[in-house]
């Protein structure tokens, strides 16, 4: 049984990992940028999710105003931040985006204070046994709006006519402009889609941990990136699969690795091993 | 009007006793300077807010009773970010350039032990408030600790696990960090002693919120205990998710754990957790109800034990500079020395390595409320390191 | 005085921590996001050493080659995986790097190590020492930018594929830049250790290799003054924001954005425009 709840608990952290790190691969994947204040918009889901639920008492509210919401604020990143130095070497935005998280960080404590908000009356605690097999009700939620939104993406990628004109951007900007594409357009509805996701990813854990601290994007920021390096840097299949491998992978290694290397560097240990018999990350694209 | 003119009748006069009583007494006048380095910025700032608070109404409660010796006192507070690069500097320009006469950290392990070299060269004294790391009071004899070092208050958690509660299969779940870890240390040593039965341990790092794994794996060890070592923010999601799992042992935390913030974020699930700590809630010391109530007031926040400590911290230095009767440092080192003092958490005094000597408070959870549940006072128990 | 040594020490350690990143970054083009790894190597070194009776210079030496050791290592890497894929790999490596140490008792875990001894030359004589080395290592930067070497560092870094097309080999510079660069990395960090004479992890994590990135960025990467101004400019940040403590942290993340939208080559770049115009200016009035 302890086998089969190791196993649950690293697929629930490897969904919430995927949430995160699509929306990174995926601005990876048009732009060539490795956005790191990704994981402030992240936190900023989280933040959303619980004032408007204390205020409103509805968490699905919540939740879809802080999808909403941190959507557009991706997008304002997006022009803001990143359209101007899109031309500039790698680092130039690398370090812009850092500079952007701890910016944002610093915003959130000085606005919200430093000991992190909570939820007034916090949903879905209940846990629910079955076999000696436990989950949370929040847990599954997490799981489910996980699988529900991955979902929708690929339906949208592979069937609209926009999702489409995306993919074929990700894949060749210039060939698809050629073809009408309006790229600018396309990278809008990037960003919006993919801080959405972070959005939702932040809501979830919001309501798993009950608190929302400044510094809740610390640690996905970095291991989000290792991630979609992993999943081979732009491709959401090999990004969702590296997520859970990660996820899984953490699980076992706090319990029988414990003595020997911390969680948070297992992902790296992990990373370093494939990239140097694979130097493209698991799944390479074309 | 009436008021407008007496000024101006009385400004002259004012004006020459003032400059004659500046003459006179030009340094007695001026406010007794207190050092503080704290992380106000970055990944400490909520235990920095919370310390500064503390410290900044011991000196309101000071400066509002008339000061020490009829001088103010008064806060020279920098940003350290918790960082031993910054600590450094920020001591140095303390020191030299504020010439304060005793300095408080109101910082993590790192920057304090760090600083504490510069305070024990410039022979200034200087007061850990909360930083836990054995080091720190090693740094020489200007050096003292106002909280318990990690080691103490882990013992006092195994003499409640085996002796006052009676439980003998404990598993620890332990931050990895100075804090977590000093506190397992002390919880070992003791552990046998009294009878407790160490099933496993395992740890976490401080950025974890998530302990699944570690909670499956709790869960079938079956134990009765568990010592779980960490602060608000990742005791309050593990004791949630401890209890979610249906873990229903008895959960023993410490003064991390001690802030109402740990409550609001683990709501019911908090409910009979036990905590060893500095600051007890049902105090009869008047000095403790003081702190309590006018620290909600002042700052509109549920007070904690770290910021017990920064209240403490200050009121030692205080209270040594007015039993010195001077601000002259080695004076003033002595008399911290031989301090024997109700703070607000606790009655303390301080052994030969300048660690603290006082009881331990343990606090239980009831009612969405810290209360009193026992005091620990072995002092045999309880004797911090002297070397 | 005491005060203005303590910083000036402080400046010349980072300058020379930069300084040391610039070889890897700005002269070869190869990203690290990773470099605290390398500062704690010599500044872990250089502590264990001297506190088991090592002479200081001895220590400081050993620290410079333990971290050049691993530099190759992380060099081999570099020939590996390349751009992105370099860049998160060494961020592995910083991660891996503290991930070890924390759990390692003979390292001091998360305790960390006190009472690291003093070398013994007074609070002057080390702030001296260390702004002389800094100069050195400037110097030597100079030399090498100067030198046939540093011609093949540019070309390796502008382009790696015409590199091996005109005969140049391309691996053996690399690992050269990676072996310099950590070395010096190294003295820096030994530097630090015996100045703090406390580490613990988290002095050398993430947000350190950011801040030294972030002064070879801000200086322009290869430019070797921009980098020594920038290194200089933000070891002493903090202090200069003293006055708005609270706001500090926003302030320098909002400066690192801002650099980099308005002047993504750094200071270097906004001398070099300015000179630029200045002549321009010149020229056209005496044409």
């Amino acid at each position: 049984m302890l086998f089969v709840n190791l196993c649950m608990q690293g697929l629930l952290q490897g969904g919430i990992y995927a949430l995160i790190a699509i929306g990174l691969t995926l601005v990876y994947g048009l732009l060539r940028i490795l956005h790191v204040a990704h994981a402030g918009l992240y936190t900023l889901g989280g933040y959303i999710a619980v004032i408007v639920t204390n205020t409103t008492g509805s968490f699905s509210l919540g939740l879809m105003t802080s999808m909403l919401a941190v959507g557009l604020v991706g997008m304002v990143i997006y022009r803001l931040i990143y359209q101007p130095i899109l031309d500039k070497p790698p680092f130039v935005a690398l370090i812009a985006s850092i500079g952007l998280f701890i910016a944002l960080e610093e915003i959130y404590r000085i606005i919200f204070g430093p000991y992190g908000i909570t939820f007034a009356a916090v949903p879905l605690q209940g846990a629910v046994n079955f076999a000696g097999t436990y989950l949370r009700e929040c847990e599954i939620a997490a799981v489910l709006l996980a699988t529900l939104l991955i979902a929708a993406l690929t339906l949208f990628t592979k069937h609209s006519r926009i999702g489409i004109a995306w993919r074929a951007t990700v894949t060749d900007p210039e060939m698809s402009q050629s073809f009408g594409v309006d790229v600018v357009k396309v990278r809008y509805l990037n960003f919006f889609i993919g801080s959405a996701m972070a959005a939702g990813a932040g809501s979830m854990v919001a309501l798993m941990n009950n608190l929302v601290e400044p510094t809740m994007g610390s640690v996905p920021s970095y291991k989000a990136l290792a991630i979609i390096v992993l999943g081979g840097l732009g491709n959401v299949r090999g990004t969702l699969i590296a997520a859970l491998v990660i996820g899984i992978a953490e699980t076992f290694g706090t319990i029988y690795l414990g003595d020997y290397l911390d969680r948070d560097s297992i992902a790296f240990a992990f990373l370093i091993l494939v990239l140097m018999v694979k130097p493209t990350g698991l799944f390479a694209k074309g | 009007m009436g008021a407008k003119s007496l000024f101006k009748c009385f400004l002259p006069v004012a004006f020459t006793i003032a400059l004659s009583a500046l003459s006179a007494l030009a340094m007695t006048d001026s406010p007794i300077k207190i050092g503080v380095n704290v992380p106000l910025t970055g990944f400490a700032a909520s235990d920095g807010e919370s310390a500064l608070n503390g410290a900044k109404l011991a000196v309101d409660q000071i400066n509002k009773a008339g000061g020490v010796d009829g001088r103010k006192l008064e806060l020279v507070v920098y940003d350290d970010q918790a960082s031993p690069k910054e600590s450094v500097a920020i001591a140095t320009k303390l020191i030299e350039k504020d010439k304060v006469a005793v300095g408080v950290s109101c910082s993590y392990s790192g920057a304090t032990r760090a600083a504490a070299g510069v305070y024990q060269a410039a022979k200034i004294p200087y007061l850990s408030a909360y930083a836990i790391h054995p080091d720190i009071t090693r740094a020489g004899d200007y050096v003292f600790r106002t909280s318990f070092v990690g080691e103490v208050q882990g013992r006092a958690g195994a003499k409640l696990v085996g002796d006052l509660l009676k439980k003998n299969r404990a598993v620890l779940i332990t931050l990895n960090n100075d804090f977590g870890i000093s506190l397992a240390a002390g919880f070992k040593e003791k552990a046998g002693e009294y009878g407790v039965t160490i099933v496993n341990e395992y740890t976490y790092s401080i950025k974890d919120r998530q302990f699944g794994p570690i909670v499956a794996k709790v869960k079938a060890d079956k134990p009765d205990v568990i010592y779980a070592t960490g602060y608000f923010f990742t005791a309050g999601p593990l004791v949630t998710q401890l209890r979610a799992a249906g873990v229903d042992a008895t959960i023993i935390g410490q003064e991390g754990f001690d802030t109402q913030t740990f409550i609001d974020i683990a709501g019911t699930a908090a409910e009979g957790v036990i905590i060893t700590t500095s600051l007890g809630r049902d105090s009869k010391s008047q000095e403790t109800q003081d702190f309590i109530a006018q620290y909600e007031m002042m700052f509109n926040h549920k007070t904690d034990m770290v910021a017990a400590s920064g209240h403490t911290a200050v009121k030692v230095a205080a209270d040594a500079i007015k039993r010195a009767g001077t601000t002259d440092s080695a004076a003033v080192r002595d008399a911290i020395a031989a301090t024997n003092l109700a703070a607000s958490t606790g009655t303390i005094s301080f052994n030969s390595l300048g660690e603290i000597i006082k009881d331990v408070q343990v606090q239980v959870v009831k009612d969405g409320q810290f209360h009193d549940f026992a005091v620990i006072s072995d002092a045999k128990l309880l004797a911090p390191p002297t070397e | 005085m005491e005060y203005e040594i303590s910083l000036l020490t402080i400046m010349g350690i980072s300058i020379i921590g930069a300084l040391s990143l610039n070889i890897i970054v700005g002269f070869c083009g190869q990203i690290s996001l990773g470099h605290a790894a390398f500062l704690g190597m010599g500044a872990y070194t250089s502590a264990i050493l001297t506190k088991m009776g090592v002479p200081f210079a001895a220590a400081v030496l050993a620290g410079m080659v333990v971290a050049a050791i691993f530099g190759i290592l992380v060099g081999f890497a570099s020939l590996r995986v390349r751009h992105d894929f370099l860049a998160i790999t060494t961020m592995g490596v910083a991660f891996l790097f503290l991930g070890i140490v924390r759990k390692q008792e003979f390292l001091g875990g998360e305790m960390g190590i006190a009472m690291i001894p003093d070398p013994g030359l007074g609070k002057v004589g080390y702030m001296i020492l260390v702004l002389l080395l800094a100069l050195a290592v400037a110097l030597f930067s100079i030399y090498l930018k100067r030198s046939w070497m540093g011609f093949t560092f540019d070309v390796v870094a502008d382009d790696e594929d015409t590199a091996t097309l005109i005969g140049i080999d391309v691996s053996s510079y690399k690992l050269i830049a990676f072996a310099i660069g950590t070395a010096f990395a190294g003295l820096a960090g030994a530097l630090y250790a015996h100045h703090v004479k406390f580490i613990d992890p988290e002095s050398f994590n993430f947000v350190e290799s950011i801040t030294v990135l972030s002064m070879v960025v801000i200086g322009g990467a290869g430019s070797v003054w921009g980098v020594i101004i920038a290194a200089a400019a933000l070891s002493l940040f903090p202090m200069w924001f003293q006055f708005i403590d609270q706001y500090k942290l926003l302030v320098y993340g909002g400066l690192l954005c801002a650099i980099m939208l308005f002047s993504p080559d750094g200071l270097s770049g906004i001398f070099t425009r300015s000179l630029a115009n200045i002549r321009g200016r010149e020229s056209n009035a005496s044409g």
